[in-house]
Formats: C-alpha cells, sequence, structure tokens
C-alpha cells in the first residue's frame, strides 16, 4: 500500500533531485546536450553578481522575521487573556495565511502603486510625505514592500504557533508566582519567555526555511524590479528555467544555480535539525 | 480593580486597530474591484467607488474567460484531494500498522523528502518528468504530479491519527478472516473522518492557491489555466494598466471561496496547519 507514494517518491524526488544535478554539468548547444564539468559553478561564483544580489536579497527578505516574530509572539500574548472577543482577532489575524501568495502579491502591487496608489494617497493624507513614492524604483523600497505583504500574511501562522505554546504552560507557574508578588511584567519576563524558548527556536527556523523557499510573492510582487535589483534566490533559478521574453532559458545554468541554493538552504536546515534535536534530549 | 479594566480597554482597541490593518487590503480590493479602470487609475484615494459596478465580476467572468479558469480550478482541485486522500491515508495506515522489513529506514527516507523538496528549483525537472510520461499537455499532469509527490504533511497527519485509533479493532477483523487491505477500507477508513475532513480542506487550500506548477504546465495550452494562474496571467501579460478592475475582480473571484470555506471551518485550517508544520 506503499507502492504509490514510494513511486511517487522515486520518480519525482530522488530522480529529479539526481536530474537537477546532471543538468547542472550540461549545456545546449545546437540542440545537443553537452558535458561542459563545472563551468556553470565557475560563472556562478566568480561572474554572476546579480545571483549574490539575489541571495543578499533572500538574507535581507529573512529579516523580517525580526519584526514578524515579535509581533507574532505580542499578539499571542494579548490574546492568550480570557476575553469574548479574542477567537474573532485570531480568525482574522490569521486569515491571510490562507489566501494565494500570487494574489497577495497582486493585491499588494495594486496597494503600492506610486500613481495614485491607496498607500501613497494615505501617507499624503497624513502629511508625512510630500510626493509619491516610486516604490519599485529602488531596491530598498521594492525589498520593503515585500516584506511588508510577507509579515502580513505570515504574521497569523506564528501568532497561533505562539498561542499553543502559552497554552502548555501551566497556571499554576504564574499562580504561585503571584503569590510572590511577581507583577504582570516580571511573569512575563521570568515564566512566559523562559517557558517559550524551545517552540521559539523551532518556530524561527520554520519561518526562516520557509522564506528561504518562497518565490510565489516577490515573482508577482516586483517581479524583480528595478531591473531584477529585488530579485530572490528562488525567483532568479526560476526565470532562468522558464524565461518568458527576450532572454531563451538557460537550463544548465538554472539547475546549478538551483544546486548551489538547495546547499544553501540545506546547510541551514541541518542547523534546523542539530538545533531541534539537542532540545529535544534535555 | 478599575486600572485593570482601562488597561484591558486599551488592549482591546490596540487589538482592534490592528485587526483593522490585516483586513485593510482585503477591504481596499473589494471597493477597488467595483470601481471602473477609469476610477481606479486617476481617483486611488477614495475608498468607495463613486457608483459600485458590478459588471466587473460579469466581464471578469465571460470576456476574460474567468468562467472556463474556474472550472479548471475546481476540476483539479477536487480531483487532486481525492488524490491525496487515498495516497495519504493508505500510506500513514501502512506506516502505522504495517510490519514490514525497512520500515523505519523507508519512513526517515520519507521524512528526508520534506527537506529535500526545493520548491521551485524542482518544477522544471518534475515538468520534464511528465513529458517523458506524456502527461504534460492535460491537466491531469498536474494532478498525477501533485498526487504522487511525497506529501509528507498529510502523510503524517494521517498516520499519526491512525495510531490513536486502538489495535483492538483491526485484531478482531484480522481474526475474523480481514485482509490487510480490507481493514484499512472497511474499519480504518471509517474511523479517521475528522482528520480526513483537514487533509481535504489543507490540500484544497493548497491547490486552489497554488501557482508556479500549474503555470508551466498551462504555458503551452492557455485555456486550461487555473483560475488563480488566469487573474495573474493578466498582470504579467503587460495589460496592467488597462485591466486593473478585472484583475481585482478575479482576485476577489479566487479569495471569496476560501474565506467562505475558511469562516465556516476556520479550527479545522488553523489545527491543521498548525499540527502539520510542528509536529515532526
Amino acid at each position: 500500500m506503499i507502492l504509490p507514494s514510494f513511486l511517487g517518491l522515486i520518480i519525482f524526488s530522488v530522480y529529479t533531485i539526481g536530474y537537477v544535478l546532471a543538468l547542472s554539468f550540461t549545456r545546449r548547444i545546437g540542440g545537443q546536450t553537452v558535458f561542459i564539468g563545472f563551468d556553470h559553478y565557475v560563472r556562478l561564483f566568480t561572474r554572476d553578481p546579480n545571483y549574490w544580489t539575489a541571495v543578499a536579497n533572500t538574507f535581507i527578505i529573512s529579516g523580517k522575521l525580526l519584526i514578524e516574530l515579535p509581533l507574532a509572539l505580542i499578539l499571542a500574548v494579548l490574546l492568550n487573556r480570557k476575553m469574548r472577543s479574542a477567537n474573532v482577532f485570531r480568525v482574522i489575524i490569521f486569515m491571510p495565511y490562507i489566501l494565494s501568495a500570487v494574489i497577495i502579491g497582486l493585491i499588494f502591487s495594486f496597494l503600492f502603486a506610486s500613481y495614485e496608489g491607496i498607500v501613497n494617497n494615505l501617507l499624503m493624507d497624513m502629511h508625512l510625505i510630500t510626493t509619491p513614492i516610486n516604490w519599485f524604483g529602488t531596491r530598498a523600497h521594492a525589498l520593503a514592500v515585500i516584506i511588508i505583504a510577507s509579515v502580513w500574511q505570515c504574521v497569523g501562522i506564528n501568532m497561533v504557533f505562539f498561542l499553543t505554546a502559552l497554552q502548555s504552560i501551566s497556571p499554576e507557574l504564574y499562580e504561585s508566582a503571584a503569590i510572590d508578588g511577581a507583577g504582570t511584567r516580571t511573569q512575563f519576563f521570568h515564566i512566559t519567555l523562559p517557558m517559550l524558548k524551545r517552540m521559539t527556536k523551532v518556530i524561527t527556523l520554520l519561518a526562516i526555511i520557509g522564506t528561504l523557499k518562497s518565490a510565489d510573492l516577490a515573482l508577482v510582487l516586483t517581479n524583480g524590479a528595478p531591473g531584477g535589483r529585488s530579485e530572490n534566490m528562488m525567483t532568479f533559478v526560476f526565470k532562468y528555467f522558464f524565461s518568458q521574453g527576450a532572454r531563451a532559458p538557460q537550463i544548465g545554468y538554472s539547475a546549478a544555480a538551483g544546486t548551489v541554493s538547495a546547499l544553501i538552504i540545506g546547510l541551514i536546515t541541518i542547523a534546523y535539525l542539530l538545533l531541534t534535536r539537542k532540545e529535544d534530549s534535555v | 480593580m478599575i486600572r485593570r479594566t482601562t488597561s484591558s480597554r486599551i488592549i482591546f482597541v490596540g487589538l482592534c486597530a490592528i485587526t483593522a490593518v490585516f483586513l485593510f487590503p482585503l477591504l481596499i480590493t473589494l471597493f477597488a474591484s467595483l470601481k471602473s479602470n477609469m476610477e481606479i487609475l486617476t481617483a486611488g484615494g477614495n475608498l468607495f467607488p463613486e457608483v459600485p459596478r458590478w459588471e466587473n465580476y460579469v466581464e471578469a467572468w465571460n470576456m476574460a474567460n474567468f468562467k472556463r479558469y474556474t472550472v479548471n480550478s475546481l476540476f483539479v482541485t477536487s480531483m487532486t484531494i481525492a488524490g491525496i486522500l487515498l495516497v495519504a491515508t493508505m500510506t500513514g495506515y501502512a506506516f502505522s500498522r504495517g510490519s514490514f522489513r525497512g520500515k523505519n529506514l523507508l519512513f526517515s527516507l520519507f521524512i528526508a523528502t520534506m527537506f529535500l523538496s526545493w520548491g521551485p528549483i524542482m518544477i522544471y525537472p518534475q515538468l520534464q518528468v511528465a513529458k517523458f510520461l506524456h502527461i504534460h499537455a492535460s491537466l491531469w499532469g498536474y494532478i498525477i504530479l501533485r498526487v504522487f509527490t511525497v506529501n509528507m504533511t498529510m502523510i503524517f497527519l494521517a498516520k499519526t491519527y491512525i495510531d490513536s485509533v486502538p489495535r483492538s479493532l483491526d485484531e478482531a477483523a484480522r481474526i475474523d478472516g480481514c485482509s490487510f487491505f480490507r481493514i484499512y477500507w472497511n474499519i480504518i477508513l471509517p474511523l479517521i473522518k475528522p482528520i480526513i475532513a483537514t487533509i481535504a480542506l489543507l490540500t484544497f487550500g493548497e491547490t486552489w492557491n497554488d501557482y508556479l506548477l500549474p503555470l508551466v504546465f498551462t504555458m503551452s495550452k492557455p485555456v486550461l489555466k487555473t483560475l488563480t494562474v488566469a487573474v495573474v496571467g493578466l498582470k504579467t501579460s503587460g495589460q496592467v494598466a488597462s485591466s486593473w478592475n478585472l484583475m481585482l475582480a478575479g482576485s476577489m473571484m479566487s479569495i471569496i471561496p476560501m474565506i467562505i470555506l475558511y469562516f465556516s471551518m476556520s479550527n479545522y485550517f488553523i489545527s491543521g496547519l498548525t499540527r502539520g508544520a510542528i509536529k515532526e
């Protein structure tokens, strides 16, 4: 009964990984696939600053977690009290997570339109800016918009992770702390935070891996604008595989870039496994 | 006591504000989807449309052919759900109840795929495999790929749930002469309906929202596009300025079924998504 899954595993996972690896050493010349050794990797590491910009962007975008995770924690703590409306807040804040990342990208590219865009108009009404900002005109602005959209989408799931963790803390701890005269703030820093430590590590690494692998949102939201400066690892690879328009696809080269990207993610995944394993054994 | 109520009132107001921020993008989209294209481009500051223009939805449905794409999406989604339900519960059952050599090793191999699923990197080779199998020219190719690619989260949800079903039930059935498969079909499946609902919902979300894989499967046959691919296609096709109203109406068409489903079963969604991700 495992056979269907097992066949899928061999054909769609194991074989395809091997196929990407093999492709990365080849090049198509006049309809023929030719073995060219490490040429693609040499090009990637020595002559393609665009790829490394994309890698840097991936890590900059991952920096969103510095906003996202504390925000999720604060919301979880606030919603973890007895309050009739808590469930309504929870359901609404979680909602963006179930929507399609590409549709979210579309919506945010509309909100942040530079001419008569909603966000620009709001900021001008509040006299925070005097002229409309061209959100997709510089790398910094474009990355900022990706971060905002991504935080909006992902805060909810992390909030729920934190809520689950909070609910597993025994209320007796807080009761005895209150008897000893610990205030709300002391309780938060001396009970809540330490008790959440293990869960926080898991959540953080899950979020990092999720962010590193995502392509959809950025692909639709900025599509690399301006001029490829906001591309990330995954959109870079995807575009070389399936370039639409003038540039012909460069299969071998994208396979090489894909392999290197996968190795980068793999290294971080191993860190994840080591960290969680260590915590489990304690 | 009084201080306590004021502080909780401040927290309540703060939460309302934050929730409003979370709703804001969707409300804007909803209102803007009722504006004419002219109004969207020249009066972006107005929240409400001057006159609600429901024709946007009619035009998107008929002229932009979203009718066809919605049917495609429904077809792909229902078939993928059926397939994944069958494969995931079978695999989960075999890993939970089966005893065969190398079971643990195989299970570790399955888990390893979670870390080897390189997302967008795998799409090209998967398409090549589909071409080799001659299933790349129809939506069935996409469905087959989705069903047979290891869906570890779903398998895991199924296995964990089946683990909690008492073994005495299948032992009794085995003594009565039930085969391994009959026990799965007649005894286990009826008992695991809650997790079947969860897996179905999560798969619905994943498939309905999916973009890159259905995009590459329909590149050569635009008539097969799913709704998500078609809506986004309006933006990438370079007719952005002229079709914002259609794009926004299309976005709402794609969002609304998700939201209705979510609001009616939000606890299934939230618990399914958290359990699937954290328990490893």
